[in-house]
């Protein structure tokens, strides 16, 4: 890796944008969102560290505004605006503090604590749990259960019905779950409550901990809905691994380079922002929104990576993004490669499902299929998969991720840094589905993510495949499926 | 004739100075043979001990302190001109403006008034936090009032400046400025910035088809001229000096040369090492200052 050339090129970026800035008549030259999206892209593959980034970016408003200090009204920026311009949106915010009972599996247990006790373990739970609270009534499907050092907890769904509103498995309407109402009881008579407010994310009521954490080797649970009988939750099965026999899995050697592998991330970030259905002709983004400008910035940004020798010039890979530009009408990527017809199948699926006219008939219920299935470990990280869940005409992956999370870089490229993986799905019909990070909650090492389906699953998949890929290694999972249905 | 063999970079430029609003009056400061001089401060070193001690100093001493401070601050070189086209309008009244709202941005013990009957020990990470944010604050905001007020001298000042400062660095390019920066990174842009416009005259290249890169060995560089079209480029490689000893002299482009090196520097002759075309072997040529057609007199302008 080439560190100063990564710094050199950023550095030459940044004067041409100020050539740019001094002749406005000049055609497509690189600008502030440009060295923005570059320098996120040289910090994404650590070949320059975000400090510096941002003080080029810095550096380079200030150069540009002491220039038009004497503008005409409303072009230019007063003196004191000068002084106090604001640092760029390339430095991290600071790392989100672990929410109270995160990280302290140990405290106020009733047995011994899950750390020390062995490995992590993952259930798939596949059960429904009927309530009723005063004039709520509804169902809590847990779909899985898991239990690591930093605690253990239910991957759940929830149906939920009032007389004032419906909600059908929701992520919405949270506040109406009577999650203190429901008791916990384990085979040694230890108690537990349910926790919905880890990170007090109360628009995600999926992953519901048990707190105090249980000893790591308790046989059941009975989770016990107001005034219902207790449902019982088998906690036998399971191992360091894949607790589900059934799964297949099978790993192929990636060596992708860095830059590969973030190009591949843009790549597929561009394919799961892309609106659904469009009429023809409007797949193309407005020139300002965050898809034509990362698009906008490709030539540049392969560049760069080339300059930081984090991609070669004989990568395939660029010329498989130039022909996902010019398939998903995103105009004036720079790229200098042809384009190819190379491309992977599950970017040719998800490519012919943008080309539909119209959308495919969904004979898909609202429902789960319960997944307890850990894959091989990828670049570091170890994904373990906890359910599928279809709502609203949503579907959604669940998935623990660990392993050491990197400091958070947010940046114009909008992808995820703390799980840094190209993450598809085949469903038995055949077609691929992107599954791209919609929420996430980090803390000790680990991190519960919430992935979409792009698009959704129209029809209840006998199997799915999971295909994960990382710089170094792609697995591949069979998993079966058992959906179930609340009523 | 001062032509000195191998003297200092600066010696091909004539002395140049301004007026500074200072207390009631204005000023003169001057720069000459490398070195910022005030004319109505006599004890200029008591002065600064004085500024350096936390006292209020007059204008044109803080300023003699500013240039000695940034006179190794690579910022100076992305803010600063890139050209004579290249204005950088700072004025005194902007300074002014500037240097008010610093102070009303300060802030101050008050301003921690609302917090009430906070828990003792969140109020006092609170508090050191609140002082790092304030000392960091302040420091950024008085390096930009310092670059602010140096711009302010004007477009000789800042050329000049500029040249002390890649003069600085010209032969440590392996070591980090005091901030980490990557010092060669920095100057090839510091070239790139300077050099594109020069060659866009020259030539009448796109300046973005100018590709530079620092020379390192011993001789003068390279300078090539490739392709056609949208793939045409100019590849230019010279050394870290020339930024000082060519560019800041306003010698870059002489009598349709582009001048690489100077042999012997000087004011108002030097003798110079120019390039006629891109490929060719340059020549050894004598420079000579004349009147610059703006009429500035403290502007170089030379003719071979």
């Amino acid at each position: 890796m080439d560190r100063e050339g990564a710094e050199t090129y950023l550095r030459l970026l940044a004067e041409a944008a100020m050539r740019g800035s001094l002749t406005p008549a000049a055609a497509r030259a690189p600008n502030a969102s440009t060295i923005m999206v570059v320098g996120h892209a040289l910090t994404a593959v650590e070949a320059l560290d975000p400090v510096t980034a941002e003080e080029i970016l810095a550096d380079f408003r200030l150069a540009v505004t002491v220039r038009h200090l004497h503008s005409e009204a409303g072009q230019g920026v007063t003196a004191a605006q000068w002084l106090a311009q604001g640092r760029p949106v390339l430095r991290g915010k600071p790392r989100p503090s672990p929410s109270p009972g995160e990280g302290t599996a140990g405290e106020g247990a009733p047995g011994n604590a899950t750390p020390g006790e062995g490995a992590d373990r993952f259930i798939p739970v596949g059960l429904t749990v009927p309530f009723l609270a005063g004039a709520v009534s509804g169902e809590l499907c847990l779909m899985s259960f898991a239990q690591t050092g930093t605690g253990a907890r239910f991957i759940a769904a929830w149906q939920v019905h009032s007389p004032a509103l419906e909600v059908q498995l929701s992520h919405h309407y949270p506040g109406l779950i009577p999650f203190d109402e429901f008791t916990v009881t384990d085979d040694r008579g230890g108690r537990y409550k349910l926790d919905h407010t880890p990170g007090s994310d109360l628009a995600w009521p999926n992953m519901i901990r048990l707190n105090p954490a249980p000893p790591g080797n308790i046989r059941w649970l009975d989770v016990a809905p107001p005034y219902r009988p207790a449902v019982r939750v088998a906690l036998s099965r399971g191992g360091p691994h894949s607790s589900d026999d059934e799964t297949q899995v099978s790993v192929s050697d990636a060596a992708l380079s860095a830059g590969e592998h973030l190009l591949v991330m843009l790549a597929e970030r561009l394919l799961t922002g892309t609106p659904e259905f469009p009429r023809r002709g409007m797949l193309a983004a407005p020139p300002t929104s965050p898809r034509q400008v990362v698009a906008g910035g490709f030539g540049d940004i392969i560049a760069a990576l080339e300059a930081a020798d984090v991609l070669s010039p004989l990568s395939p890979v660029p010329a498989r993004l130039a022909t996902l530009c010019a398939s998903l009408d995103l105009t004036g990527h720079g790229i200098a490669a042809p384009p190819t017809l190379d491309l992977p199948e599950p970017w040719l699926s998800l490519l012919a499902h943008y080309q539909r006219r119209k959308p495919e008939p969904t004979q898909m219920r609202e429902g789960y299929a319960a997944l307890a299935a850990t894959l091989p470990e990828l670049d570091g990280i170890r994904v373990t998969l906890l359910g599928l869940q279809h709502a609203q005409g949503s579907s959604v992956l669940h998935v623990l991720a660990q392993g050491p999370a990197p400091e958070p870089r947010p940046g114009p490229l909008d992808i995820d840094l703390n799980f840094p993986l190209s993450f598809w799905l085949r469903e038995s019909g055949g077609r691929w589905h992107a599954a791209r990070p919609d929420r996430c909650h980090q803390g000790d090492g680990e991190s519960a993510i919430r992935l979409r389906l792009v698009p959704p699953l129209t029809r209840p998949a006998d199997w799915v495949e999971v295909q994960a890929g990382g710089r170094s290694a792609k697995v591949r999972a069979t998993l079966p499926l058992r959906w179930r249905y609340p009523s | 004739m001062t032509g000195v063999p191998n003297g200092p970079w600066f010696t091909s430029l004539p002395p140049c100075e301004t007026l500074v609003p200072c207390g009631q009056g204005r000023h003169t400061v001057r720069w000459e043979a490398g070195e910022f001089r005030l004319a109505s401060h006599a004890d200029l070193e008591a002065e600064l001990v004085l500024v350096a001690l936390g006292g209020e100093g007059a204008r044109c001493v803080e300023i003699a302190d500013a240039w000695r401070r940034h006179a190794a601050d690579l910022t100076v070189l992305g803010l600063g001109p890139r050209g004579e086209a290249d204005e950088v309008p700072v004025s005194w009244d902007d300074v002014d403006a500037a240097e008010q709202a610093a102070r009303g941005g300060a802030g101050g013990p008050g301003r921690w008034g609302w917090l009430a009957s906070p828990p003792r020990a969140a109020m006092a990470r609170a508090a050191i936090r609140h002082q790092q944010y304030q000392e960091e604050a302040g420091q950024d905001s008085q390096r930009r009032l310092d670059l602010l007020s140096l711009l302010a001298l004007g477009a000789e000042f800042q050329v000049r400046l500029s040249g002390q400062v890649a003069a600085a660095y010209a032969d440590r390019l392996d070591e980090p400025d005091d901030y980490g920066r990557n010092v060669r990174s920095v100057l090839t842009a510091a070239l790139d910035g300077r050099l594109a416009p020069v060659a866009e005259q020259w030539l009448g290249i796109d300046p973005n088809q100018v590709e530079v890169s620092l020379y390192r060995d011993d001789g003068w560089g390279s300078v090539e001229l490739t392709g056609h079209g949208e793939q045409r480029r100019l590849r230019v490689s010279l050394p870290a000096w020339w930024l000082a000893r060519v560019w800041a002299c306003g010698l870059a482009l002489t009598g349709r040369h582009l001048v690489v090196a100077v042999e012997r520097a000087g004011w108002p002759d030097a003798r110079v090492l120019a390039l006629r075309a891109p490929g060719a072997e340059p020549v050894s040529l004598r420079a000579h200052a004349v009147s610059h057609p703006s009429g500035a007199a403290d502007a170089p302008h030379w003719e071979i």
